[in-house]
């Protein structure tokens, strides 16, 4: 048992300290960008990644502005949306027209020039998550990549291209790795709001 | 999907395609060093390097269709409205609007938090904005590789001004970043990253003065094209120091950037004759007889804006000797500019040009 725990721990351990520490401060300006221009951030993945999704959106949204000064005194806004953003839409995309449109169906119809997609995905290959990615693209609209494994197709399409390098099929690892990304960019832009309001801003 | 030519005009009705306008801003910019060494004449010899950042001054520009009205207008600090581009004084919205094919029913309008020519970049900030603005009222969406070049394009080959590349790239890529630029025109980007509290840190140890003296970066830019060949070492040299400007940004030493700015400065100053001089002088000298660790004369020179970095104990004095300096040169539009780095290029802010819509 001991051994079982201490060897997925040190997988785990060795995906940390090889982080693409570069792609995730890309990563980083990019939102950094879209907050600038009051874009939006749109996040997609399947399962467990859509799981990471929602739960980011929720602690981003909750966390970055829910602190401090609070909203009345800004007019920025600093918002990050699970696509889809029901169920309901989910299942009608996939029964309706294939579940290769659950992603970029939806996001064909709320993605603006100002915004930006974060796109979720272990293996990078996931069809309907390319597609949306194919989507962003086209319309050049900036792309953060998170994937796993040897980083597929997503990581070749991604602006940022942060990539958890691993075996093929380690989804516990890749995941668990990317709910650390995903909470290291809530941090970031947490701190910095929080530095801001103590006056930390200068000139 | 609706196609463009399905929205066009139709037999009985007149269809159009409204656009309830496209807003697109681009930032302004600092150059830092290794301005100079985006020149063709240079870099066709050895590769140029330029490290600069865009900074929360923006050009806009403002695309109306107006499809009742035949007419070409442009409104900047004058308005125009001509029955066709060729008549445009504006040269480049007129080079830009003969190049793409566009003959009538618009509106063109800028907008800028500062005014021209203080050495900001901010002509090539106007050029990127309405490239990126034009291609998206033709239904084409350009990144930021295709914006700089469309823009640079414009300038440089359409317009035939004695320009680099730099700004443009500045302006679409945004940021702060370390362009090179290769002797078979392709561009390398390279961002320099730094976290939030280093970069508020380095904003902290900047000061801006507009010095009131306008001047079109060509006149200056002209001598500095045929010295080419003369300075070439020192542009090389300006070049070169490229890397170690961008180790001491990641580490924040701001006295060694302060001291490299000068340098460069230094070197500039001998790249033509009116890179400077003696009232921009006088104004430099007195930041840096305040404590300022160095400066420079933002764009091409010759006017525009002075900045400096300085210990931030040291700027109440630094800004106060450069006022006095202003004052005693009658430089009545002299202000301090503050500042701000972001992260955005040019943008398309809103885009109106979804809906077909039906003129009975």
């Amino acid at each position: 048992m001991e051994n079982y725990i201490r060897n997925f721990s040190s997988k785990v351990e060795s995906a940390l300290k090889n982080l693409p520490h570069e792609e995730i401060a890309k990563a980083l300006n990019i939102l950094q960008a879209v907050y600038e221009r009051d874009g939006r951030v749109y996040v997609f993945g399947n399962g467990g990644s859509l799981a990471l999704a929602t739960h980011w959106v929720s602690d981003f949204n909750k966390t970055v502005f829910g602190h401090s000064e609070g909203l009345e005194s800004r007019t920025k806004r600093f918002q990050a949306i699970r696509v889809p953003t029901t169920e309901e839409e989910l299942t009608a995309w996939a029964n309706d027209v294939g579940y290769d449109m659950v992603f970029a169906g939806p996001l064909q119809n709320y993605l603006q020039d100002a915004d930006v997609v974060i796109a979720i995905s272990s293996s990078g290959n996931s069809p309907n998550v390319i597609k949306a990615v194919e989507l962003a693209k086209a319309r050049k609209v900036a792309i953060i990549g998170i994937s796993g494994f040897d980083g597929g197709k997503l990581n070749e399409l991604a602006d940022a291209k942060i990539l958890v390098k691993t075996e093929k099929g380690q989804y516990g690892i890749v995941e668990g790795v990317h709910g650390v990304i995903l909470h290291l960019m809530t941090e970031y832009f947490k701190d910095y709001f929080d530095h801001l309001a103590d006056g930390g801003g200068g000139n | 999907m609706i196609s463009r030519e399905d929205r066009q005009l139709t037999s009985g009705k007149l269809s159009f395609t409204i656009i309830f306008m496209i807003v697109v801003r681009a930032p302004m910019r600092i150059g830092f060093v290794g301005g100079g060494t985006d020149l063709p004449d240079f870099y066709h010899r050895y590769p140029g390097q330029v490290i600069s950042a865009t900074i929360d001054k923006f050009v806009h520009v403002v695309i109306n269709r107006t499809p009742l009205v035949d007419k070409i207008s442009a409104r900047y600090s004058i308005a125009e409205t001509v029955d066709s581009p060729n008549e445009l004084q504006h040269t480049r919205i007129k080079a830009a609007l003969l190049d793409l094919g566009i003959d009538k029913g618009l509106e063109i309008a800028s907008f800028a938090t500062l005014p021209v020519k203080t050495g900001l970049g901010s002509s090539s900030s106007f050029s990127v904005a309405l490239m990126k603005a034009l291609n998206a009222y033709l239904g084409k969406k350009l990144d930021k590789y295709e914006a700089a070049e469309a823009a640079a394009r414009l300038e440089i080959q359409l317009v035939g001004e004695p320009i680099g590349k730099q700004d443009q790239y500045a302006a679409s890529f945004g940021g702060l970043n370390m362009f090179k630029f290769n002797k078979d025109d392709s561009v390398e980007v390279k961002p320099i990253l730094l976290d939030y509290r280093k970069r508020l840190d380095l904003e902290n140890h900047i000061l801006l003065f507009f010095t009131g003296i306008t001047r079109a970066a060509s006149s200056v830019l002209t001598e500095q094209k045929s010295n080419i060949d003369k300075k070439f070492q020192t542009l090389k040299e300006m070049a070169d120091s490229i890397p170690e400007f961008s180790a001491m940004l990641l580490e924040g030493d701001f006295r060694s950037l302060g001291e490299m700015l000068h340098d460069g400065w230094l070197k500039k100053k001998t790249l033509a004759s009116n890179v400077s001089n003696q009232t921009i002088d006088k104004l430099y000298d007195a930041g840096m007889r305040s404590g300022a660790w160095g400066g420079k004369v933002t764009g091409a020179g010759g006017g525009g804006c002075v900045m400096f970095i300085s210990p931030v104990e040291k700027k109440a004095a630094v800004r106060d000797a450069v006022a006095r300096a202003a004052k005693e040169h009658d430089l009545k539009e002299f202000k301090e500019i503050p500042i701000h780095f972001v992260q955005s290029g040019a943008e398309i802010l809103y885009n109106g040009d979804q809906l077909p819509t039906t003129l009975a």
